[in-house]
């Protein structure tokens, strides 16, 4: 089992926590800027009796604000080089649901589709600030809000990367919503 | 219910090897994806684990692309034999059939939340008998509910009739329950004031198609991928019948099929037959039949119909005048047709007409339908234009609620037409059928009572009760409403509700007390006066007909809380398996029905489970396109349960009607009106049964009839409702995520995030003409809602069309509005707007003419009229919480 520690009641209190927003609150107020840590516990099979693992997103340098162009994608691997963690930051040019930046418009996504793993590189649209169609089942994802399904059968939102800004240096530090073909973001 | 407020989680449990494997298929849409569900206690700590020696899929993660991946809302907990257990219910990834390698919608991909956990937004599942006093629904026994309803009935049908008592029920809610229902509602209380969730009146919703001889279902899923060319008729069967198009239809669309759309809203399956070389048919509202008839004349024009089809399968004068041996002029194709306007002689009388009616020059089709003309030929040439080498293209026809709800009878009676002169039904990837939109799960325990309806067609003979104007008259005294909304699902909704407000609440027989007796003398003083006493029987307390206006509430128990059996729209059978506990006191709509008919006296009902009834209603439906009768054979050979036997065919089902062969092992029908197949000459041997429509039609000769479609006995009606000022047309359908009344969607955190109220579509000339932006709450509203006073009233034929009607002063015109959240979008058809179909606190089809179609019986629920006016900004404007307005076309 995997307990979120910094959860809007626990925010304060939970060990790790960088900042005062939680995931909740984060998706409650459109945020900005935020941090989020996962403590995970036993996820082990059942026979087995491992200690308790402790997983924590980590802080990942990923570009500079300002070589960011409106609708240019830029692509990077988060919470890890492993499978499924190919992302997309892009710059929309219109405020966004945890758009970072001054104009609130820098957004980051898993690249996966959320129904059943389609790869949506190079998907991006400009003129509707989506991703998608998905080549297997034609799903498409709105990246100004949190990247709400659209039109199509995912199960749930595109996973979102949140993101930092310190200086002009822009950091993945965490993500929302399970990534696709993983059981868990961190362990795979 | 549920706000939009939904967080994602990070993580879900996987099942162990040892998880209980239990197959299902899905409750919602027509196309009933194979599903499985994973159930394992949650005491013990005894979730799998990432390695595929350590997880019941056997799989690695994280796992491959279409994969055994379980997202987060494919989890839930159920309580099982009393204990918590945990279940992950996704789509079988082995099955062979329907969604094939385990596709889904995001309907049926997240059904696992439909499950009742009292943690979760579902804790509102009616769990105990209610009843009102002292007007407040409060738990009751079942005891007491059922006798206080059974006195009440009983009293009303014998004082004021059985018409008094009527029944409006879901008409697919599985096999079981709908047996149960119909047994109770037509054999013992024999009722005429009976009718299903989406028609005022128990009729045929294709008329055209019944006449001409085709099934709605005949034709099986692969031979929607096989068509060479497809028209598909109202509907985009991407956002309402998923897998059929993404695992059916868009692998023939790749191979090159031909594939046009019909449908004024290019929603993503229009967009996809697009790009890859389809054509959109953006039709006005009802424009349908000028369009249809339009390609047929440029097909008749230029001969290229399958003239020796025709000539073997559509009847000659002779055939068109045959009866069933009742003599000619009796059968119900023939009687809707007493006064000359559908009759042929064949299909050159037929052609003779069509080219004689101006109305179908394709250049005044497209007119009125506002398309570009090019495409009407384009449509012929592809449909029916042979090739250098004399082949033709295999050409299939595919029709749903868009289009037979906007012209019940003409649309239907157009397309069938069109369908015989193409050479399409009755060979492989050459069929004509609907969609679908709710699964088949209707076998009839008894015989509708017509000739107890007081109301008539035109002639002589008599029409299905209309139960919506019977109900305005006050001549329902006792309604028993099951599985539906009842109200916002018709027509002209307000102006229901208000009736139904008028003989309830406002009656002044209301309950306020706590004795027995005296509750059931109030309640029969009610019905006495005039008023209506009502019981509604569902999963949830529905607004207003449970928590409004209803006495008595019995709670039910559904999918996945008892075991039932169902079809899809391939006629494909299969068991879907009970494996939780229903909440609290909640019973399957059989129980309840069968405890309230024996404390009424009746006998029949003395089932102990829910096999007991599937085997009961096998025999009714021998000869029906979903016939089980032989499986129940087979299961009694092999001494088992029917529920048993048909469980060992899975997700995979078995497709109706069955067969069984010498060595007792049983064959399923791919399709019907099959005119390729040959049956056993020497005929059915044992139980078998060989209906007609296996190899013919459903017609009184076995050959089609090819009927004239006159767009004037529609026309009247569509001028009058035509947006007169600055109206606009109004229609309404599905949405992808939402399905029917939204009874779980609402109760899904993520689906209210992404719809948290109905919604809009208004296209970008006329938002900037009215001043409106995506996100704009709005008012729809019109002050000229027809409805009918009476059932239809004439005396000659001109009598019966809605010119007759307002002469004859049987039309009331009242005021309705509607909200919602303006989506201003290039998908949809310039001057028509488009909102989900049935929000219960935000129905469209308040805004849609409570007015039958006059031959058939049915609404045309998708042709009515609403200004628009800006009320102020939705809080989702805004906010990036939750909605969308990005257009649904992208491809």
């Amino acid at each position: 089992m995997t307990h979120e520690i910094n959860s809007s009641d626990t925010a304060s209190r939970g060990p790790g926590t960088k900042c005062g927003l939680s995931r909740r609150k984060f998706l409650l107020t459109s945020g900005t800027a935020t941090a989020t840590v996962m403590v995970s516990m036993n996820h082990a099979g059942a026979d087995s009796h491992m200690p308790a693992t402790v997983a924590t997103y980590p802080r990942k340098k990923i570009a500079t604000l300002s070589s960011l162009q409106t609708d240019v994608p830029v692509e990077f691997d988060y919470p890890d080089e492993g499978e499924y963690s190919s992302s997309v930051l892009v710059k929309l040019g219109t405020e966004a649901g945890g758009g970072l930046g001054p104009d609130k418009d820098v957004v980051a996504f898993n690249h996966f589709c959320t129904h059943q793993g389609g790869d949506l590189s190079g998907s991006y649209k400009g003129e509707t600030k989506s991703l998608g169609a998905c080549p297997l089942h034609l799903s498409t994802y709105d990246l100004t809000r949190h990247g709400i399904l659209i039109s199509g059968q995912a199960y749930q939102s595109l996973p979102q990367v949140l993101l930092e800004l310190d200086g002009d240096d822009i950091y993945a530090v965490g993500i929302f919503g399970l990534i696709f073909g993983r059981h868990d973001n961190l362990q795979g | 219910m549920t706000t939009p407020y939904y967080i994602p989680e990070t993580n879900v449990p996987l099942p162990p090897k040892d998880a209980d494997v239990i197959t299902t298929a899905c409750d919602y849409c027509i196309v009933a994806c194979g599903y499985k569900v994973y159930r394992w206690p949650v005491a013990g700590n005894h979730d799998g684990g990432p390695e595929a020696d350590n997880n019941a899929f056997d799989e690695d993660f994280p796992v491959a692309p279409l994969g055994s991946w379980v997202a987060p809302n494919q989890h839930n907990i159920v309580m099982h034999d009393g204990n918590p257990h945990h279940v992950v219910i996704i789509p079988d990834k082995d099955t062979e059939a329907v969604n094939t390698n385990g596709d889904s919608s995001l309907r049926g991909g997240c059904i696992a939340q439909k499950c009742y956990n009292p943690q979760t937004p579902t804790r509102d599942r009616l769990s105990t008998p209610l009843m009102r006093m002292w007007g407040i629904l409060q738990p009751v026994s079942w005891d007491f509910a059922l006798d206080v309803a059974a006195e009440v009935a009983n009293h009303v049908r014998r004082k004021h009739g059985a018409n008094a008592y009527g029944v409006k029920t879901f008409s697919y809610q599985y096999i079981e329950n709908t047996y149960a229902i119909s047994k109770y509602a037509l054999r013992h209380i024999n009722t005429a004031n009976f009718t299903f969730h989406d028609t005022p009146s128990d009729v045929s919703s294709t008329p055209g198609f019944r006449d001409a001889g085709f099934d709605n279902f005949g034709p099986s899923y692969e031979d929607w991928m096989n068509a060479e060319t497809l028209l598909v008729c109202g509907t985009d069967p991407y956002e309402t019948k998923t897998i059929l198009f993404t695992q059916w239809m868009m692998p023939g669309i790749q191979n090159g099929q031909k594939c046009i759309m019909m449908n004024p809203r290019r929603t993503a399956g229009v967009a996809y037959a697009e790009a890859n070389g389809g054509l959109w048919l953006d039709v006005n509202l009802g424009t349908d039949l000028l369009v249809v008839n339009a390609i047929a004349r440029v097909i008749a024009e230029n001969g290229w119909q399958d003239a020796e089809w025709i000539k073997k399968w559509v009847n000659n004068k002779w055939g068109s005048n045959s009866g069933f041996g009742q003599g000619t002029r009796n059968t119900p194709w023939q009687w809707r047709t007493t006064w000359g306007k559908f009759q042929t002689d064949g299909y050159d009388d037929w052609a003779k007409w069509l080219l004689a009616q101006d109305e179908f020059t394709p250049e005044n089709a497209a007119k009125v339908a506002g398309i570009d003309v090019q495409k009407i030929y384009t449509a012929a040439e592809w449909m029916a234009k042979p090739g250098a080498d004399g082949t033709r293209p295999k050409t299939s026809i595919m029709i749903e609620k868009g289009f037979y709800w906007s012209n019940n009878t003409g649309n239907t009676m157009a397309i069938s037409a069109l369908a015989i002169q193409v050479g399409a039904g009755g060979r492989p990837g050459q069929v004509v059928g609907r969609a679908g939109g709710h699964q088949r799960g209707g076998v009839r325990g008894g015989k509708y009572p017509r000739n107890k309806s007081p109301m008539k067609v035109p002639g002589r003979r008599r029409r299905a009760l209309d139960t919506d104007t019977w109900t305005m008259s006050g001549h329902t005294r006792m309604a028993h409403v099951i599985g539906t909304t009842w109200i916002q699902s018709m027509c002209g909704s307000q102006q229901l509700a208000r009736r139904f407000e008028e003989l309830t609440v406002q009656n002044p027989n209301q309950v306020m007390s706590f004795d027995k007796q005296e509750i059931i003398d109030t309640l029969k003083a009610r019905a006495d006066s005039g008023g209506m006493v009502v019981i509604n029987q569902d999963i949830y307390l529905v607004d207003p007909i449970g928590n409004r206006y209803a006495d008595i509430i019995f709670p039910a128990a559904t999918w996945g809380e008892d075991t039932f059996m169902r079809a899809n729209g391939e006629r494909r059978l299969r068991v879907y398996n009970k494996f939780y506990d229903a909440p609290g006191e909640a019973k399957p709509d059989w129980w309840i029905i069968a405890q309230l008919a024996k404390k009424m006296g009746f006998d029949g009902f003395d089932w102990e489970n829910s096999n007991d009834v599937a085997e009961e209603s096998a025999r009714f439906s021998r000869g029906s396109r979903k016939d089980f009768n032989m499986i129940k054979m087979a299961a009694i050979r092999e001494g088992k349960t029917l529920h048993a036997k048909l469980g060992e065919f899975g997700t995979n089902g078995i497709q109706g009607p069955v067969f069984m062969d010498d060595d007792g092992s049983l064959r399923g029908t791919k399709r019907l009106h099959d005119t390729t197949l040959s049956l056993s000459e020497t005929g059915p041997t044992g139980s078998n049964m060989f209906n007609k429509k296996l190899t013919h039609f459903n017609s009184q000769t076995g050959r089609c009839n090819i009927e004239k479609s006159p767009w004037s006995l529609f026309s009247d009606y569509w001028e009058w409702m035509s947006p007169k000022d600055d109206e606009l047309w109004c229609t309404s359908g599905r949405t992808n995520e939402r399905w029917q009344s939204g009874f779980d969607d609402r109760r899904r955190p993520y689906i209210v995030q992404r719809w948290p109220d109905n919604y809009i579509e208004i296209h970008p000339d006329d938002a900037a003409a009215r001043g409106i932006e995506s996100g704009d709450l709005l008012m729809a509203y019109s002050d000229r809602v027809p409805s009918l006073k009476e059932t239809t009233l004439g005396i000659e034929g001109d009598d019966y069309s809605f010119t007759g009607q307002m002469r004859n002063d049987n039309v009331e015109l009242s005021k309705a509005a509607v909200t919602g959240v303006a989506m201003v979008t290039r998908h949809i058809k310039k001057g028509i707007i488009y909102m989900d179909f049935l929000h219960t606190s935000q129905p469209a089809n308040a805004l849609e003419g409570r007015i039958v179609d006059w031959i058939s019986g049915n609404y045309n629920y998708k042709i009515g009229v609403a200004r628009l006016k800006k009320i102020g900004e939705s809080p989702h404007k805004h906010s990036f919480r939750s909605m969308s307005f990005a257009p649904r076309d992208i491809i």
